[in-house]
């Protein structure tokens, strides 16, 4: 009996507290009007994320549903040199609610033309991200994320050759999948602590290097067969399984690296943890 | 001489095709008006889908004021800046101090703009220059606005050929864009608290004597519907309603935790339903018909059921009053609807009546939403337990086997049947007409 009166008061207080959070809906989008580049800040503080490929009709969109007790929606558009800065700013009391994880149901959907050459920039806090970029003109990424969930994916080839991914993981749960399709000259990652997977899989056109520095977490690398993996490795005390690259002098290849018509250069530092390499197709 | 029962059905199958034709046509009919454009169309029917959700959340849109201009602020009073949308919050923070009511009017000065209230049109032909703020009201484009434009609680249409030079902000409204050019951003902000001050103005409460005229009104429409609606099934299916009838009054308590769990699973089972049409694959097809049919289903059985009620009140009622000894004109299934819903409305019209006292008349809603759903849920369990009217296991027509006894068949020859056959035959005639 008692129990249930305190399921019960539980129930209650859960419900009076969640009702106090005042959540607002906002949306924003442009049309496209013949635009060809598009450079994006997306400062996005706390709640879930998910970026996808928009409509062709629209250069992009935004639709969210935030706590406006202690965060507004920024939208704004330089149209002199092609520049949208979108996200969820604090405002207010700022912060998060942390009486229950239930409460923190901040959600928005970006959406980016197709059609137009995108240079990325991502600034995530404590989010939980969906983030697709496959099918997009992606030509630069620049990613921040703090205390972040983030699953990065390049499910279709990139449409167009992208400079550089760059990405930057506090203590996160990162995972990146389809790096192959990217069509990035670049890779670098440098994550603090937490857990990362690489997934190079997907369609290569050209060869990639990749700078990765963890300091702490666990790290898998899943890595294609038909592409030459040379992996470079400096690590302090951290374990390491070559599962199939055979050492040759400072590095670990993978058979037939030398011959192979595109390769994957991998410079890993890592200091506390362990690195697990896993083959993919 | 009586007709016989092959032509009985006929017309009633005549009848019944008649009655959906009517049903199926007069929607059609009633809109055979000057045609309006698909796109229009659409956006008014996606305006009042968002109209109708907004009155559910209690966010009722008031009745929009008549279009006119908005007089400018005094002397001294800061303007309203336009230019710049890019902090929403901003903008509605300033509207919502620059609109609120002063000595009972609105007054607001758009910098290098126009402020309206009510629904705008910028026709075709026309050409706007400078920002445009719309309160209360939709704006619909179908010219051209070199600004900005604002709406607050109001939506921005955009129509083919039109063009919005600037950004648009919609706030507490939505942005339908049919093919419009915008040259800016378009934002929107739902829930928008700036009209609040003016609805306080534009609409006062209600006088008591206005909500007993509006809730009289109310209930008096929903029991007359329910009345026809009645009329029609005694008409096109009496044996079913009388089923349900007698099984509520019979079975009611059985009838009422049937129609209990009834309510319960109404939702589980649709869900099953629905899985398990998707799980059969073929059945996915079926899906949409599903759906109809089952909503179909327990509206009628909610709607049947509890029409079944009122009429086992109303024959109750005047089956004691004729033993008492009163003349009744018609005892008839229509009189037993009529008595059995003007029992169930005497609640609702007291609340109407006294629903402005305060606490009493929360109690007398409260007693009244609770008598009526009681008799409700035992008519959803009487269709249910007689599926729809059709099986009499519960409506006390069939005589249990112990009742058979030798002194109960002595005192009831049935005619024409050998006493015999009885007890394995088991029914007595049912009522008839």
């Amino acid at each position: 009996m008692y129990r249930v009166a305190l399921a019960m008061l539980a129930l209650v207080a859960g419900a009076t507290s969640a009702s106090a959070q005042s959540m607002r809906s906002f949306s924003t989008f442009r049309q496209l009007h013949g635009e060809t580049r598009l450079q994006v800040g997306l400062d996005y503080r706390a709640g879930g994320l998910r970026i996808t490929p928009g409509r062709a009709s629209e250069l992009y969109r935004m639709d969210a549903s935030y706590d406006e007790d202690r965060y507004a929606p920024t939208s704004t558009y330089d149209a002199a040199r092609g520049i949208v800065t979108l996200g969820l700013q604090p405002a207010g009391a700022g912060g998060l609610r942390v009486v229950s994880t239930r409460q923190l149901r901040q959600d928005a959907t970006v959406a980016f033309a197709p059609s137009v050459d995108l240079d990325l920039a991502l600034a995530l806090g404590a989010v939980r991200a969906d983030i697709e970029l496959g099918g997009l003109n992606l030509t630069a990424l620049t990613m921040e994320a703090g205390a972040s969930q983030a699953v990065v994916r390049f499910s279709e080839p990139n449409l167009s050759r992208c400079r550089a991914a760059e990405i930057t993981a506090g203590a996160a749960e990162l995972t990146v999948l389809g790096l192959g399709n990217s069509r990035c000259d670049r890779f670098s990652l440098e994550g603090g602590m937490g857990k990362i997977t690489l997934d190079f899989a997907g369609t290569w056109t050209s060869s990639t290097a990749a700078e990765i520095k963890m300091a702490m977490g666990e790290l898998t690398l899943r890595l294609p067969r038909n592409v030459g993996v040379r992996l470079t490795l400096d690590r302090f005390l951290a374990s390491f399984d070559p599962a199939g690259l055979v050492r040759t002098g400072k590095a670990f290849e993978s058979p037939g690296y030398d011959r192979a018509e595109r390769t994957l250069d991998i410079d890993l530092t890592t200091a506390v943890g362990g690195v697990k390499v896993e083959w993919v197709k | 001489m009586p007709p016989s029962g092959a032509g009985a059905r006929a017309r009633t199958l005549a009848r019944t095709l008649a009655l959906l034709a009517l049903v199926v046509l007069s929607p059609r009919l009633a809109s055979a008006e000057p045609s309006v454009p698909a796109g229009e169309t659409a956006v008014h029917l996606v305006r009042n889908f968002w109209d109708l959700v907004a009155s559910q959340q209690g966010e009722e849109r008031t009745a929009r004021p008549e279009s006119r201009a908005i007089e400018p602020a005094p002397q001294g009073a800061a303007p309203v800046d336009l230019s710049d949308l890019s902090n929403p919050a901003r903008i509605e923070s300033r509207l919502k101090s620059a609109l609120a009511p002063r000595d009972g009017a609105v007054r607001l000065t758009v910098s290098e703009g126009t402020a309206r209230l009510g629904d705008y049109r910028i026709g075709a032909a026309d050409a706007i220059e400078g920002h445009l703020l719309v309160v209360q009201g939709d704006a619909d484009v179908y010219g051209r606005l070199h600004g900005n434009l604002v709406t607050v609680d109001g939506d921005v249409i955009v129509h083919p050929g039109a063009l919005v030079s600037g950004d648009i902000l919609a706030l507490g409204g939505m942005v339908h864009d049919m093919g419009g050019e915008i040259g800016g951003e378009v934002r929107t902000l739902r829930h928008t608290s700036i009209v609040a001050p003016l609805r306080a103005v534009a609409a006062p409460e209600p006088t008591a004597l206005e909500t007993i005229g509006r809730r009289l009104a109310g209930v008096v429409g929903v029991f007359l519907t329910l009345a026809v609606l009645g009329f029609g099934l005694v008409m096109f299916g009496r044996p079913n309603l009388e089923v349900i009838s007698d099984t509520a009054s019979h079975s009611f308590g059985r009838a009422f935790v049937t129609g209990l769990l009834g309510q319960i699973l109404v939702i589980p089972t649709f869900g099953m339903v629905i899985v398990g049409l998707i799980l059969s694959v073929a059945g996915i097809l079926l899906l949409p018909f599903a759906v109809a049919v089952y909503a179909l289903l327990v509206i009628v059985g909610a709607l049947g059921g509890f029409l079944g009620v009122a009429h086992a009140m109303g024959e109750t009622y005047t089956r004691r009053r004729m033993a008492l000894g009163a003349m009744i004109g018609s005892p008839n299934s229509y009189r037993y609807l009529v008595v059995g819903l003007g029992a169930v409305a005497v609640l609702w019209l007291a609340w109407s009546l006294f629903g402005w006292v305060p606490v009493a008349g929360t109690l007398i809603g409260g007693a009244a939403f609770l008598a009526t759903w009681l008799l409700a849920t035992a008519g959803f369990g009487a269709a249910l337990l007689s599926r729809a009217g059709i099986r009499e296991n519960f409506a006390g027509r069939l005589i249990p086997p112990e009742a058979l006894t030798d002194e109960y068949l002595w005192a009831t020859p049935q005619f024409g049947v050998p006493a015999a056959r009885r007890p394995g035959g088991g029914r007595t005639p049912t009522r008839g007409l």
